[in-house]
């Protein structure tokens, strides 16, 4: 076992490209996304049509500044359409009377983040409207905002989440969190699936007729993905956070644990990949599919949270990705510990256990 | 010391080794010889305990090898067809890690690397990675790693497949002298029935996952001992003379060659005539005519109606 480990190591030191590639590619991601750790806001171009006053327009933008992520700029249409054709902005608003537009230039990962913002304005406001419509002679929309300035019974709600609720947005760390286990699927996937190269090159028949059991085989090669995906995941964690001052918050101890097991999972759904392919190559083109289907799903290039159809939020609780988000930012945001995260852990150690047993009685199978 | 006993191997219905029994004594050297599809491959797979049996069983020492596959592995030095090596690692650190995984340490792993490397004749490119190695280079490398661990027995998979001449006339040349000097026990496959001849003492030969003949080269060749050999060469190919041949009372075989044909005719019979006359039929000219007893190549195109390389 311990030879096997060793000499994963001694062939990393050889060819170390891919790995250190995927490292490099991580803290660009993280670096251009999240904006070097500096506090700027994501800057949105905004214009209105004729249907929108311009007192109703400032009114608008009032209430969309009012967010910590966004900055939304008032411009003229032909400025606005200019700038995200040129890539200088990322995506442009147009206001409208009950409605709005948003321009992209490319799939820009936040733009879901933007939507999912506007549109949680957008249908707040116009709820408001529709009910103060329907009230003959009451203004209603001045005494909903005079009540909630001035309410007449002060409660304090305190939770598990802390006093914003269920939810609280970090764009920092959501990149950060995600883009790091994000690319971490590659790095394990492909440490991993040197397995496969070796069942086609014959080095493995070669272990196998040596006196080294199965066993030994299999946890030398897991053990040495698990680790080479760990270090990776907490080295930038501790770029960022000493580099970048991003604030992971105290609960470093915490967040050991969650990438054990968040590392784990990841292997294990390596291992049931390696059982469902036949050759390297079929695996090197199933790695991207995956890794690409679960942070989307999981929530690594949005927040889980933003996204509202059903089907969706019921596929991302078969993604161990979301649980480790989850846990992250339980940790990061919330200040929870170990016992606090029990849910996620769990969830993230049965998802293992099952894909871990299935992969290798599959690979099994194989050799039979 | 090795046998097999009626092993058979079934995938997915389709029989790949039907009922093979054979052995290897100490010290012997045994030639596996069959066209690709026979069974060699699935037969040593099975020997060498990577593969489990259908049915039946392989004994080393009288105890089986498929309740105990640790037993067989511990003393086998397997030669794989392809080249089983780490290819971004030099070939010091292959035999280092596979000297290692079989127990060797200090010492005695290093003094084992420095002979095989000798023997292999590659000590002086011992520090260089194996990706820059020619495919001799590669293959004796291989061999090296299935003899580190000195075993008992060695089995070979073609393991001079796309060799350079002078790398193969060493591994055979290596082969030899571990047989010879050593005691090693040798079972060997190929496709090159010359090496089968220069290395070993016995020879089984396999067709369609059975072995259709067993025995000493001399006890094989007798299979052909009233017949012999006459090589023909032709000034142009002609199909339609090898057929006319074919249909002569007493020649028992006629194949195209690369330089005209090949006939196996009974000891004695004077044929030639004959030949001489069907040529001039077909207005084909004879260059040269040559009559050898027969080859072990031969013995099996016989058996098997095949060429070996088919």
């Amino acid at each position: 076992m311990k030879s096997i480990y060793l000499l994963q190591w001694q062939r990393f030191r050889r060819e170390p490209v891919l790995v250190v590639s995927f490292f490099v590619l991580t803290i660009l991601f993280i670096s251009v996304l999240a904006g070097f750790g500096t506090d700027n806001k994501m800057t949105v171009y905004t214009f209105s049509d004729a249907s929108l006053s311009d007192s109703d327009r400032d009114y608008w933008l009032e209430k969309l500044n009012e967010s910590n992520e966004f900055e939304f700029q008032t411009t003229e249409e032909s400025q606005a359409r200019q700038a995200v054709a040129e890539g200088e902005v990322s995506l442009a608003l147009k206001l409208m009377k009950e409605d709005y537009l948003i321009f992209v230039a490319a799939d820009e990962p936040g733009r879901y983040l933007v939507e999912g913002y506007i549109h949680q304005i957008y249908s707040e406001q116009l709820r408001l409207n529709e009910v103060e419509n329907q009230l003959v002679g009451g203004e209603f929309h001045g005494e909903v905002e005079r009540l909630l300035a001035e309410p007449s019974l002060t409660v304090v709600t305190s939770s598990l989440e802390g006093e914003h609720g269920s939810y609280e947005s970090d764009g920092q760390l959501q990149v950060l969190f995600g883009m790091t286990l994000f690319f971490s699927i590659y790095t394990i996937m492909y440490s991993l699936g040197k397995i496969v190269e070796e069942k086609q090159w014959g080095t493995w028949n070669r272990l196998i007729l040596s006196p080294l059991s199965k066993t030994q085989i299999y946890i030398g090669h897991l053990m040495y993905s698990f680790t080479i995906g760990f270090i990776q995941i907490l080295l930038i964690f501790l770029f960022f956070q000493y580099v970048f001052h991003f604030d992971i918050g105290d609960r470093f101890g915490t967040i050991l644990v969650i990438i054990g097991f968040y590392t784990f999972a990841i292997v294990a759904l390596s291992m049931l990949l390696m059982g469902a392919v036949k050759t390297s190559q079929q695996f090197q083109t199933v790695v991207p599919l995956v890794a690409t289907s679960i942070a989307m799903l999981g929530g690594a290039f949005w927040p889980i949270e933003v996204v509202s159809n059903p089907f969706m939020i019921a596929l991302s609780k078969g993604m161990p990705i979301a649980y480790g988000l989850d846990a992250l930012k339980g940790a990061a945001i919330y200040d929870r510990g170990v016992f606090d995260l029990v849910e996620p852990l769990s969830l993230m150690l049965l998802f293992g256990v099952i894909c871990m047993g299935v992969g290798i009685n599959l690979m099994e199978r194989h050799k039979a | 010391m090795l046998e097999t006993e009626v092993l058979s191997k079934v995938f997915k219905g389709k029989v790949a080794v039907d009922g093979v029994s054979l052995y290897l004594d100490k010290g012997e050297s045994v030639g596996l010889l069959g066209p690709n599809g026979a069974g060699k491959s699935t037969t040593i797979s099975m020997m060498s305990s990577l593969i489990k049996p259908t049915s039946g069983d392989v004994k080393l020492h009288g105890k089986s090898v498929v309740n105990d596959p640790d037993s067989i592995r511990k003393v086998l030095g397997m030669v794989p067809q392809e080249i089983a090596l780490y290819e971004e690692l030099t070939a010091y650190e292959n035999l280092k890690f596979f000297g290692r995984i079989y127990g060797l340490k200090g010492e005695v792993l290093k003094k084992a690397i420095q002979n095989i490397l000798e023997l292999v004749g590659l000590e002086d490119r011992q520090k260089e990675v194996i990706s820059t190695y020619s495919g001799g280079m590669k293959r004796r490398i291989n061999m090296a790693v299935a003899m580190l661990h000195d075993p008992e027995v060695l089995i070979m998979d073609e393991p001079t497949v796309g060799v350079d001449p002078q790398s193969r006339s060493h591994i055979l040349e290596m082969v030899r002298k571990l047989n010879r000097e050593k005691g090693l026990t040798v079972l060997y496959t190929s496709h090159y029935m010359e090496e089968v001849e220069r290395l070993c003492d016995r020879v089984y030969i396999m067709d369609y996952g059975k072995v259709i003949a067993s025995g000493t080269k001399e006890e094989l060749k007798s299979i052909l001992s009233g017949e012999e050999t006459i090589w023909i060469d032709l000034d142009r190919g002609s199909p339609n003379l090898v057929m006319e041949l074919q249909g002569f009372e007493g020649i028992q075989q006629s194949t195209e060659t690369e330089k005209g044909l090949k006939l196996i005719v009974p000891k004695g019979s004077k044929l030639l005539g004959k030949v001489f006359q069907a040529a001039e039929r077909h207005e084909v000219q004879i260059l040269n005519v040559n009559v050898q007893i027969p080859t072990l190549e031969d013995v099996f195109l016989h058996l098997t109606g095949r060429k070996l390389r088919d």
